[in-house]
């Protein structure tokens, strides 16, 4: 029994991660409708910017992690700014491709400047763990889960409640329509982007901890099983992204626990297609049929 | 108060606005009849920034509107409801109209009652998400929506299309409505007969071209108009 309820929480834990970066995916396409593959690699990014601020500049982990967060805040703004939105009207699939070169460039940029060694991450969440009748939950997974939550809940209200919030679904619904009522697509284009690459780097510095060691590929597998947790949940819903993340997440640590260490990505992807079999949209992926 | 000088239109290769000359004053309805693909929605879009003309101008008040962008046109005074109506709908209907006041945000709760007032179905699904209206709902949000920025000119694409003919009889007396209460309207119709009931003036377009104009009633009067729109 111990078992079972040690695997759901690391599922969760790890399912937390991939639904932050999921946020990312989903959110960028459900405004920009867009496949964003360079998201992962933000992450990479706000890994090591986690890196350089503690150990080089001897930051306190708090401020590093603020500074993290605002890094890839602009990160991801800039990347917008300068490869896709030259390519607004431009054809997906180079939109795509586009994606994948500035995955790359910044995988490069990243070898360039911290070579292609590993590197440890520092210890920045030391908190002691708690034990609840012989479930082990460590501090990191504890921070991990609680932010994730609070997180989800103000990311929902943001989006339900607040101005800009509206203002991004009704771009993601119909831009043109948007443009009518005053709002600029350009702006919650860019809002979405900061909004999605400060989750990465939030969930960089969860991946971090958990991981201990960093390099200049360490965004893709996160990134694809992320991109996979959007798809799973529906792409473009936000909590679908959530639901698909934290399912991935656990469903992985399952297998792993359970059936197989190394069948464990075959088979999460395996219910992967078997959703989407059942259910094209995804889990949560809904499709309104309009009236004429 | 609009005055739309030469424009000229290009989707890739078809030439679908040619030469389009026209002036809605203020307090005027001013309709632009014609057939479907006759270029109406087009002429619309032109005024809104969806499209561009690559001649011409277009002035509003005393402004080139001819190359701003799209969205901030509703900070003029110039509000679009767009052919199909588009209303967001995924979202309330309430949300809707918040949209509409998205550049007004002080006028949210006086425009709301004002909304609700005009349109009472309206008020009895503020909460329900506008996919589930139906047409006729859908177009009196749609307009609702558009009244929330307080607009002085008011574009009206399409509003009775695919509807059942009492609620475009209702969606005309609300167009009247709003005219009398000091909005000027310019109104794109297929319903020709409707249109010109209503309309201080009217252009009549024929494929991408103004073919004929004249106040609505000569218009209605004419028997060309009568052959082509009205059935005989």
């Amino acid at each position: 029994m111990s078992l079972f309820f040690q695997t759901l929480i690391s599922g969760l834990s790890l399912g937390s991660i991939y639904a932050l970066i999921a946020l990312g995916y989903t959110m960028v396409y459900g405004i920009a409708k867009m496949l964003n593959f360079a998201h992962g690699d933000v992450i990479m990014i706000g890994a090591y910017s986690v890196i350089v601020t503690v150990m080089s500049l001897n930051l306190p982990p708090v401020i590093a992690i603020l500074a993290s967060i605002l890094f890839c805040a602009l990160l991801g703004v800039t990347i917008e700014f300068l490869a896709y939105k030259p390519l607004r009207k431009a054809s997906p699939l180079a939109v795509l491709i586009t994606a994948i070169g500035v995955s790359y460039f910044l995988q490069n940029i990243a070898q360039l400047i911290f070579g292609t060694q590993q590197k440890a991450f520092p210890k920045i969440i030391d908190l002691p763990g708690i034990r609840i009748s012989g479930v082990e939950i460590n501090g990191i997974t504890l921070i991990t889960l609680a932010v994730t939550a609070i997180i989800m809940i103000a990311l929902t209200l943001f989006i339900n409640k607040t101005k800009v919030g509206k203002a991004m679904r009704a771009v993601s619904e119909d831009k043109e329509a948007a443009e009518l009522m005053g709002i600029s697509t350009n702006r919650t284009i860019s809002v979405t982007f900061a909004i999605g690459s400060a989750l990465a780097a939030v969930a960089s510095i969860f991946y971090g901890a958990t991981y201990t060691y960093i390099k200049p590929t360490t965004g893709s597998m996160p990134g694809i099983k992320a991109f996979t947790a959007a798809v799973f949940g529906g792409i473009g819903s936000i909590p679908g992204a959530m639901l698909g993340g934290i399912m991935l997440g656990v469903i992985e640590q399952y297998s792993k626990a359970y059936i197989s260490t190394t069948m464990s990505d075959a088979i999460v992807f395996a219910v992967l297609i078997i959703v989407l079999l059942v259910k094209p949209t995804g889990l949560l992926g809904k499709k309104i049929s309009e009236k004429v | 108060m609009l005055k739309v000088d030469n424009l000229n239109v290009y989707y890739g290769k078809i030439h679908a606005l040619k030469d389009i000359n026209f002036e809605v004053k203020e307090h005027e309805i001013v309709a632009l009849i014609g057939a479907n693909g006759a270029g109406k929605s087009t002429t619309l879009k032109t005024i809104s920034g969806m499209l561009r003309s690559s001649t011409g101008s277009i002035t509003f008040g005393n402004e080139d509107i001819s190359h701003i962008e799209s969205y901030k046109l509703i900070t003029k005074g110039l509000a679009h409801v767009p052919e199909g109506r588009r209303v967001f709908l995924q979202m309330t209907v309430e949300e809707n109209l918040e949209m509409g006041a998205y550049t007004n945000p002080r006028y949210i709760k006086e425009g709301l009652e004002d909304v609700y007032k005009r349109f009472p179905r309206l008020l009895h699904r503020r909460n329900q998400i506008a996919g589930t209206l139906s047409g006729g709902e859908q177009q009196m949000l749609a307009m609702g929506r558009a009244l929330m920025s307080q607009p002085k000119l008011l574009m009206l694409d399409e509003p009775s299309m695919g509807l059942a003919p009492i609620l475009v009889d209702q969606i005309f007396d609300i167009v009247k409505e709003l005219h009398e209460q000091g909005t000027t309207i310019l109104l794109v119709e297929q319903n020709a007969g409707k249109a010109l009931e209503i309309a201080d003036r009217a252009y009549v377009l024929e494929s991408g071209r103004i073919v004929l104009s004249g106040t609505g009633a000569e218009l209605a009067q004419s028997e060309e108009i009568k052959k082509a729109y009205l059935g005989g």
